[in-house]
């Protein structure tokens, strides 16, 4: 019992050394609202477009998994040159996979450094215009293209 | 014996992990029946997998376990490679061993953390855990963008080269990691406390272990030296020396002890992987198009045990049939044999030994 008694404290101790070793440590967290980290060059973030590179090939739609992008155009009067009637993001359906921003032969359709993706109203977040400058404005801090 | 009482543990359950039910019939203290309930995670992944191109299904994989993703990802698309004929460059094979190694080593410090605090340890070991998980979750997002779904690999390749100061990252956790698990040693494995918790609770002997086919650290702790790594060499693991730990008595310690000694294990691999990257382009690209005919199995180690990919294709772009066999749901088969006779704060204790995740249970 003694014994039991006195490797059990033994043990505590051992424990406490440790946790002692580690409280003297410079804290590994950030005061997060405040501070923040800022996020790596491949990050996937939301899904961002700069509609004028974008050559409608149609490809971030076919590859997406999740069909979370909805392009529509329309053919100009000289029935050559194409331009966007829609282009429409459900944040809601995605999967931030990335892939949209692999495939696009041009770097139009990318996934930018925003991480903090809550929206005020559903049907916002649903209906993520990607033709709108000011699409991620509405967070603090969010940035646009 | 009394009347039996039915207590409902979960889904809702701070130490089930994940939305896991279990119906437990107790007499007084003592665990008589025990049933999981499963379900409340599915996603019906399998049948996802018949609708999306072999690329497209990728990021899938990644909710499967999601501790470790990569490890998921490499088993599938192993699967697609043996499917269609891919060729995989000697980088990407390279890269793809370092990455689920590493993946391998982080996802046995979340499963230490959690066990710790499962026994009453709370916080503690599981935020020191945290905390050195967090630099491998860095270096992954620098390199593939992503901390949880990393969606890394590809078809016949990986998605990107690791940036510079990758070699020299990996290095340096190796270092920092194997002064770490001599931290853990001392804080838990041989603290009196932790084994009067779970030395001799839930053994599982080896005979039991066969008939649930239970697989990975759970039945390497049983004593059997069973590791596809060693048994069938997928990818580049017949080019790394390494040990299988075994267990001695199957009991909870033993599993958390073969994790940890894994750990070291996978810190091995990586060490003798990072120095001998050859030179190449490992990149796949995510618009190559893949069709074809026939079927494949793969099984990859992954942390948690045997994850299986069998793939039926018929010749369009997407397979005919995706069965997937994952670890965690034949591992947890075992649970209602070990429960048996057992407190309920020791059921907790064999619930948290067996490492399960939900994602890969339900799929």
């Amino acid at each position: 019992m003694m014994i039991r008694l006195f490797t059990g404290f033994y043990s505590i101790l051992k424990g406490f050394k440790v946790t002692f070793k580690n409280m003297l440590k410079k804290p590994v967290t950030l005061n997060y609202p405040i501070v923040k980290k800022p996020m790596t060059d491949r990050f996937r973030g939301m899904v961002d477009l700069v509609p004028e590179k974008c050559v409608i090939c149609y490809q971030c739609i076919k590859i997406c998994p999740t069909a979370a992008l909805e392009l529509e155009h329309k053919v100009l009067e000289d029935n050559k040159t194409k331009t966007i009637t829609k282009f429409v993001f459900n944040g809601e359906l995605c999967c931030f996979c990335g892939f949209c921003g692999e495939i696009c032969p041009t770097d139009a359709i990318f996934l930018n450094k925003m991480y903090e993706v809550s929206y005020f109203a559903h049907k916002d977040l649903l209906t993520i215009d990607l033709m709108r400058k000011d699409k991620y404005k509405h967070v603090d801090g969010g940035e646009s293209s | 014996m009394g009347e039996l009482l039915t207590v409902n543990m979960g889904p809702q359950h701070p130490s089930t992990h994940g939305v896991l039910y279990l119906e437990l019939k107790m007499d007084g203290e003592i665990v008589v029946d025990c049933k999981p309930h499963l379900g409340y995670l599915h996603r019906s992944i399998e049948k996802i997998a018949e609708n999306r191109t072999y690329t497209q299904f990728i990021p899938f994989t990644d909710r499967l376990d999601y501790l470790a993703s990569m490890n998921n990802n490499l088993g599938y698309c192993l699967a697609v490679e043996k499917l269609l004929n891919i060729a995989v460059p000697d980088r990407a094979q390279y890269l793809r061993v370092i990455i689920a190694e590493l993946n391998r080593a982080v996802s046995h410090l979340v499963a230490i953390g959690t066990f710790a605090q499962d026994l009453g340890a709370y916080a503690t070991p599981l935020f020191y855990a945290f905390r050195d998980r967090e630099k491998i979750v860095d270096l992954f997002d620098s390199i593939c963008g992503g901390r949880l779904t990393y969606n890394y690999m590809r078809i016949g390749g990986v998605s990107a080269d690791i940036p510079a100061r990758t070699e020299q990252i990996i290095k340096d956790f190796i270092a920092y990691e194997r002064k770490q698990l001599i931290e853990y040693n001392e804080l838990l494995t041989y603290n009196v406390i932790f084994l009067a918790r779970s030395k001799n609770i839930g053994i599982l002997s080896k005979e039991v272990a066969r008939s649930y086919s239970v697989t990975g650290p759970m039945l390497r702790a049983s004593g059997i030296k069973w590791d596809i790594r060693k048994e069938e060499p997928y990818s580049m693991y017949d080019k790394f020396d390494f040990d299988v730990p075994v267990g001695a008595n199957g009991d909870s310690w033993d599993r958390f002890k073969v994790r940890l000694d894994e750990i070291s294990q996978s810190l091995r691999i990586v060490e003798q992987a990072i120095g001998g990257i050859p030179e190449g382009n490992p990149v796949s690209k995510v618009n190559r198009v893949f069709r074809g005919t026939g079927e494949a199995y793969v099984r990859t180690e992954n942390p948690r045990g045997e994850l299986g990919f069998y793939l039926v294709a018929e010749g369009g772009f997407n397979p005919t049939r995706c069965k997937i066999r994952s670890p965690s749901f034949s591992n947890l088969g075992a649970l209602s044999e070990l429960v048996k006779g057992l407190n309920i704060s020791d059921a907790v204790c064999v619930l948290g030994s067996m490492d399960i995740v939900m994602g890969e249970i339900d799929r």
